[in-house]
This record gives structure tokens, C-alpha cells and sequence, in this order.
């Protein structure tokens, strides 16, 4: 190579340098104008809504007067339904993933069935309000309650989590699969023993995500018909006498945070929309807070699972 | 399916050591008729070349070893070439010796030239030197069977060494009898035995040369079997 | 210091016999025709070009093509000294797994612990017992020459291990459930030359306990390891016999070329 072919491959690197930097200077800008928007709505909320944030706001239910008015059954409410959708959707969620994963034969009906779950991921959440106010309001006479939230918002997650699932699944080696039938394993012990196992973190993963968008789902709620203004929390869970009493909370009328937040906003009086900003601020801390979550038991759950 | 490696250099190798065997054998061949004139000529100075040559054979037997050692040691050989390698290895000792044979007589002919006893006795020349063509041949024919890898010929080289044994006992009752004739012939006889053990003994090893060649085509030892069974093996 | 003194093996006995075996993946037919003896506490060797069917004949023992749709099997393979033909659909695949265990390629280890590894097998069947388990993973820890590397570290993830290591935890966990059989396929393609030697010298020595049959596509392992050889080319089975009549003298051409490196 003589010194002529050298700077003309220089020139070349050069150009193809220069190309490097323009291409991560627009990616930076790219990313930097969603992070800067979400975090400036985040800020105008926060400085709005933290000189609310004391111990009473907590601990009180909503009030006609707002420096009175408080998130507890709100955010009780929250909880409460989001234990039922984890109930309901995690055994489904996982058992249809398992099922189509591992037991399916590979034939039109099953095409058919994962072509609709992946679609049922866009379904509009207003469609599954509806839905479930004809089935399990009507139909099943369950009521605005508890458990018909619970219930609607666990098919709105159920893509959710059998997607995950699946692909957790899926991302076993199968050398790993062979490796326990070849011990001797039937299919069941397989996918106990091994699969559900390795895929756990997908699993959980896939759950918390599924429920951090839970919890902040509005139409259907409404939809079902959530009460906007609770001043008593529903019994606690398994706290009256068995055998109906232990259930009694589920039947119970209700109310979420993002229904309180919507309340709020839509008064006049500009101290409510301060309460608004408030209760926004802990509902995105709250979502913030189970993503971080997932994460965390993402990575300590991974740790161990090395192909 | 070709007769041909994969790998090029693993076939010149092989070849490689094919004709340097022939090479080496075409040297002892020319040593040992080369020692025979001297002797049928009293030729001492002819003796001397044999004998300066003799370290050229001995050279080539261990070069030859150690590069059919490091094919071994790279290649891995198997079959065939496996085959091929072990009997080259027996094929360079045996020529080995016939240049020991020729550096005997050779010896034996300054011997002679020393003691100065040309034309004083009637040494059997002619028959040592039939003995010596037939051996010669012998050799030549085996080098030619190995050259084409030719089981067939390799037979016929081993019934052929019968014909060399007769002639060594036709030859050492010769000389018994100048020996009880003439008792001043002994001392020049008894070296001229040990010629004709040498030239026999160079008949013995184009055998042993035949019997490697059967080896390498036939993969069978057919050292110390019967007649029949060689041939039953080269079918 | 150990003898070397070797004494003479005594005659093989059949542990297995395949006959005229064909296998279809679909329509295509993978094996023509195999009939094949396998030899008791013996090593046997199956090599060949890729795609001769070495592998599939060998997951045909322990019935792996079961789990994938589309396989047909024609012809038996029978197990000594029952002589059952395991390839009988009537014969559960996971009987003859629990007979004829495997070691893969790729080293793979479960991500459990060391121990749960080697166990494994063992709770399949429902054992429970403490004591039995661990009597039983220290023999075949012992087994796969890894017991004096691993004694203290039982509950430690087996994946953390080397990859000679992790093969070797893989050989303990198939000698723990005491299988009659034990198919090896390419179980050195994935390691380094010293490990390689440590399998190989595991495997003489594992032979005296169960039967081996082993694909490799290297033809010096095969000469190294095996007792006995079988050559297979597109699905037929060219050549069988003793490995040093192969290596030495073999009866056909297509063999000979082969293992001379007369064509790849």
C-alpha cells in the first residue's frame, strides 16, 4: 500500500466518521425530545401537586373541601382491584401461554387463536368497558364492584402477559428442553421443572408491565360504573366472617385513582385541580415505582439463569 | 472417487517419499554391482568408491525415516497410507543393509588387494558373478513392483529368491571343494563365502521387500507364511 | 503404580441389534435400510460426512425424534436382553429415556445447582430421599471424574463452571440414573483440545459400567475411542466392524477414502 492508496482510505474513514457522529447527534436529539417533554410535564405537575402532598391527603377520603380532600379510597380502591386483575390474569395469562407454546399442535386453529390475542393487544380499553358491563355487570349479575374491575381489567391485560409469556418461553434453548426429556421427563415435569422456572422473570415482567398499565386505565372503569365519590373504603380483604364474609370486599362499590383524578379536574375551583396535580404525581410515582420494580426482579431473577 | 487426497500436500509428501525409497534404492543397487566388478577385477581403487559411498546410503535411510515419521506424527494416517508408511520404514532398513552388503565385499576386495593374491588362485568368479546378477535383478524387480505397487510381481519375486538360494549352496560346495583341493585357497576362499552369504543375504532382503509390498496393497503380513497362502492373499 | 498389564476383553455380548431401520422426516427418508449390532459394555463409533444420518440414527435410541411432528419410523431397534423393540409404538418414549440416557453437543447444564443437576434424573423417577439423592450424585459425580471439583461446591450453579466441567456434570447426570445405554452425540465438537482428552479418557473408562454408542465427525476420535466403528454415508450404512480392521483395512473403498481424507 503506498502513501497514495493510504490517504485516500484515510479520507474515506474520515467521511464515514463524520457520518457516525451526525447519525448519534440525531438520535440524541431524538430521544432527547421525549425525555425533555415527559419530563417537563412530570416537573409542571410535581411543582403543582407536592406542597399538597402531606399525611392527611393520604389518610383522607374525598371532601367537598379540597384543602380536606384526600386519596384513601382512591388508592386503597387502586390496589384492591389490582390484586384481583394479578389473581385472575397471571393463572390464565400463563396457563394459555404454556398451552400454546408447548401442548399446541402447529395447525390452522392455532394461528387463528394467536393472530386474535396479539390483535386483542388494540382493542380500544373503552371496548372492554362495554364489554364487560353487558357480561359481568349484567349477564353474571356481578355489579359495579370490585371484582367486575378486576375481572375487565385482566382481559385487557391478558395479551399482555400470555405474549410475554410466550416469548419467555420461547427464549429456552431447546437443547436445554431436550436436555429433560432426555432425563426421562414427561411434558408436564418439563414444563414445571424447567420452563415456568427459567421463564420467570419474562413472566414477571410481562405481569407488572400488564399491571402498571392497569392502574392507570380509566374508561373501562367508568364504563363498569366506579363510583367518583367514595367516602368509605370497602371492607378489607378476608376481614369478615367466613365463608361469605371473607369475600365480601369484592362485591364492594369502589373507586380508583385515575377516576379521583379525573373528579377533580373537572371542578372549577382551581384547589382542586391542585389535589389533581397531587394525586397524578403518586399515581405516576406509582407506575414509575412498579416498572422499577420489574426491573429489579428482572435482574436479580436473571442472575441465575445462564444458557 | 479420485485416487487423490484432499489436501495436495499430504499426496506430495507421499510421493515425496516414494521417490526418494527409489532413488535410495537405485544407489544400492549400483553399489552393490558396483563392488562385484571390483572384485571380479581386482579393483581396489573401485572398492574405495564403494565404501566412500556407502555413508551417502546410510544418510538417505535416516533422512527418509525421519520425514516418513513426521508424516506420521501430522497426518495421522490410516489405511493405506498407514500401510504405505510402515512398510517404507522396513523397505529403507532392508536397503540399508543391502548397501552393508556391498560395503562387505568391497572390504573383502581390499582385503585381497592387500594380501596380493590375484591371478595366484582360480576364485569361481563367474559363478559369484551369476549369483550377483540374479541378486541385482532380484532387487531391481522389487523396486520396479514397489514403483508400481504390483502384488503380483512382489510374488513372483519371492519364488524367485529360491533360485539365489540354490546358487549360494551350489557355490559354497565349490569352494569346499578348492579348499580341500588347494589348502593355500582357504583363507581367500573362506572371504569369498563370505561374498556369496552377502550376495544371498541381498536376495533375502528384495524378499522382505516384497513381502512389504504385499502389505501395503493387500494389508496382509505375509512374513513367515507359506507359499500357498501368499498366493491366496494376492488373489 | 497401577499395572499395565491389559487383559484380554471378554467376547462381546449383543446389548442391541438394529434392523433394517429406515427413518422419514416427513417424506424424506433419512436412513435406508440399517442393520446394526451394538456390543455390550463396548464403545461404538459412528462417523461420516455431514448429512450421512449419524445423528439421527443415534436419536433414534432414545426415541428424541418423538418430540417433533412428522417423524416415521420403519424397522426395530431391540434392547438386550429383554428384546423389546423400543421403537414400538406401544413402548412409552419415556421407558426407553429412562434406559438409554444422552449427552449433547453443546454442554447443557439446567441453570440449577450442581447437585440439583445430577439429581435430576433421579427426581424425575420420584425419588425423594436425602440420603439416597446424594449417595447417588457423589457416585456419579465420581463417576464422570469431577466428585474431587465439585465436593465442596455442590449448591454453587452448575453453569458457572467450565465448558469441560459443565460436559462432564452432563456425563455425571446421565450415569446417575444408571442407564443400560448412553449415546454421546459430538460431545467434544464444543470443547478445547485438553478437555476433549478428559472426555475421551472418561469415556474408556464409563464403558466398563454401561454400553456407549458415539457420533463424532472426528475421524482420529473415533480411532481413539471406539471398539467398535460403523461408516454411514446418505443414509446408508457403508461399512461395520472392529476399529483397527477400519483404520487398518478397511474392506470397502468408500470407507478407505474416506478415512484417508481421499474426499471430504
Amino acid at each position: 500500500m503506498n502513501s497514495h492508496d493510504s490517504l485516500a482510505v484515510k479520507a474515506i474513514i474520515r467521511r464515514h466518521k463524520r457520518w457516525d457522529v451526525i447519525f448519534a447527534l440525531l438520535g440524541l436529539m431524538a430521544l432527547a425530545v421525549g425525555i425533555l417533554t415527559l419530563a417537563a410535564l412530570f416537573v409542571d405537575m410535581a411543582v403543582a401537586g407536592i406542597p399538597r402532598l402531606n399525611a392527611d391527603f393520604f389518610t383522607s377520603f374525598p371532601s367537598r373541601r379540597s384543602a380536606q380532600a384526600g386519596i384513601l379510597s382512591a388508592w386503597v380502591g387502586s390496589i384492591l382491584v389490582m390484586l384481583v386483575t394479578a389473581v385472575v390474569a397471571v393463572p390464565v395469562g400463563i396457563a394459555g401461554a404454556v398451552y400454546l407454546e408447548e401442548y399446541a399442535r402447529r395447525n390452522v386453529l392455532t394461528s387463528i387463536i394467536e393472530i386474535n390475542i396479539t390483535n386483542l393487544a388494540g382493542v380500544p380499553s373503552i371496548i372492554y368497558g362495554l364489554l364487560a358491563l353487558g357480561l359481568f355487570v349484567y349477564t353474571f349479575g356481578l355489579g359495579q364492584s370490585i371484582l367486575t374491575a378486576g375481572l375487565t381489567l385482566a382481559l385487557l391485560i391478558l395479551p399482555i402477559v400470555i405474549t410475554t409469556t410466550r416469548e419467555s418461553l420461547r427464549a429456552i434453548p431447546q437443547y436445554i428442553r431436550e436436555g429433560a426429556y432426555a432425563c426421562g421427563a414427561s411434558r408436564w415435569q418439563v414444563v414445571r421443572q424447567h420452563l415456568l422456572p427459567y421463564s420467570t422473570p419474562g413472566i414477571l415482567t410481562g405481569v407488572i408491565i400488564g399491571l402498571s398499565r392497569a392502574i392507570g386505565e380509566t374508561a373501562p372503569i367508568i364504563t363498569i360504573g366506579a363510583l367518583t365519590f367514595i367516602a368509605f373504603l370497602p371492607p378489607m380483604p378476608f376481614s369478615g366472617d367466613p365463608p361469605a364474609g371473607l369475600f365480601e370486599w369484592l362485591s364492594s362499590p369502589f373507586t380508583v385513582m385515575p377516576i379521583q383524578i379525573f373528579n377533580w379536574t373537572s371542578r372549577p375551583d382551581p384547589a382542586f385541580h391542585q389535589n389533581a396535580a397531587a394525586a397524578s404525581f403518586i399515581l405516576v410515582f406509582m407506575t414509575l415505582a412498579m416498572n422499577g420494580l420489574a426491573i429489579w426482579l428482572r435482574y436479580r431473577l436473571r442472575k441465575n439463569i445462564k444458557w | 472417487m479420485s485416487d487423490k487426497h484432499l489436501s495436495t500436500q499430504f499426496d506430495a509428501e507421499l510421493t515425496n517419499i516414494s521417490t526418494r525409497v527409489l532413488e535410495m534404492g537405485g544407489l544400492v543397487e549400483h553399489q552393490m554391482a558396483k563392488s562385484i566388478a571390483a572384485l571380479a577385477a581386482f579393483d581396489a581403487e573401485q572398492a574405495a568408491q564403494v565404501l566412500r559411498e556407502e555413508e551417502r546410503v546410510n544418510r538417505m535411510e535416516m533422512e527418509i525415516d525421519r520425514d516418513l515419521s513426521a508424516i506420521i506424527a501430522r497426518r495421522q494416517p490410516t489405511a493405506r497410507d498407514l500401510r504405505l508408511l510402515i512398510a517404507v520404514s522396513r523397505i529403507i532398513a532392508n536397503l540399508e543393509r543391502v548397501g552393508d552388503e556391498a560395503a562387505r565385499i568391497a572390504r573383502v576386495v581390499q582385503r585381497l588387494d592387500a594380501v596380493g593374491l590375484h591371478g595366484r588362485i582360480r576364485p569361481p568368479v563367474s559363478d559369484l558373478n551369476f549369483e550377483s546378477e540374479l541378486a541385482v535383478a532380484l532387487l531391481r524387480k522389487a523396486l520396479d513392483a514397489f514403483a508400481r505397487l504390483d502384488p503380483v510381481q512382489a510374488v513372483e519375486v519371492l519364488k524367485q529368491d529360491d533360485e539365489i538360494d540354490r546358487e549360494f549352496e551350489g557355490l559354497m560346495r565349490k569352494l569346499i571343494t578348492y579348499m580341500m583341493e588347494d589348502p593355500r585357497t582357504i583363507s581367500t576362499s573362506i572371504d569369498l563365502v563370505f561374498v556369496a552369504k552377502a550376495v544371498e543375504r541381498v536376495g533375502d532382503h528384495a524378499k522382505n521387500l516384497a513381502e512389504a509390498i504385499i502389505y501395503i496393497v493387500k494389508g496382509a503380513d505375509v512374513r513367515h507364511s507359506p507359499p500357498q497362502q501368499i498366493e491366496n492373499a494376492v488373489k | 503404580m497401577p499395572s499395565t498389564i491389559t487383559l484380554p476383553e471378554p467376547p462381546p455380548v449383543l446389548k442391541a441389534q438394529s434392523n433394517n431401520l429406515d427413518f422419514y422426516y416427513g417424506s424424506f427418508k433419512a436412513l435406508k435400510g440399517i442393520s446394526m449390532p451394538v456390543y455390550a459394555n463396548r464403545v461404538t463409533a459412528l462417523i461420516g460426512p455431514s448429512g450421512c444420518g449419524k445423528s439421527t440414527f443415534l436419536r433414534c435410541f432414545n426415541r428424541m425424534h418423538d418430540l417433533y411432528p412428522g417423524h416415521r419410523y420403519d424397522g426395530t431397534i431391540s434392547l438386550f436382553p429383554d428384546g423389546v423393540n423400543i421403537l414400538d409404538k406401544q413402548v412409552d418414549p419415556i421407558e426407553v429415556r429412562m434406559r438409554i440416557s444422552m449427552v449433547f453437543q453443546k454442554p447443557n447444564p439446567f441453570p440449577k445447582s450442581i447437585f440439583e443437576n445430577v439429581a435430576y434424573g433421579l427426581r424425575v423417577r420420584g425419588e425423594s430421599s436425602r440420603s439416597f439423592l446424594e449417595d447417588k450424585v457423589e457416585a456419579a459425580l465420581r463417576g464422570a471424574a469431577l466428585w474431587g471439583e465439585v465436593k465442596d461446591r455442590l449448591r454453587d450453579l452448575a453453569v458457572n463452571l467450565s465448558g469441560g466441567q459443565q460436559q462432564r456434570l452432563c456425563i455425571a447426570r446421565a450415569l446417575a440414573t444408571d442407564p443400560e445405554i448412553v449415546l454421546f452425540d459430538e460431545p467434544t465438537s464444543a470443547l478445547d483440545p485438553i478437555a476433549t482428552g478428559s472426555i475421551e479418557e472418561l469415556i474408556g473408562e464409563i464403558k466398563h459400567k454401561v454400553t456407549v454408542l458415539i457420533v463424532t465427525h472426528n475421524m482420529q476420535q473415533a480411532a481413539r475411542v471406539s471398539d467398535f466403528t460403523a461408516y454411514m454415508y446418505l443414509g446408508d450404512l457403508i461399512e461395520y466392524g472392529e476399529t483397527k480392521e477400519i483404520f487398518m483395512k478397511p474392506k470397502r473403498k468408500e470407507t478407505e477414502d474416506y478415512i484417508t481424507g481421499r474426499f471430504g
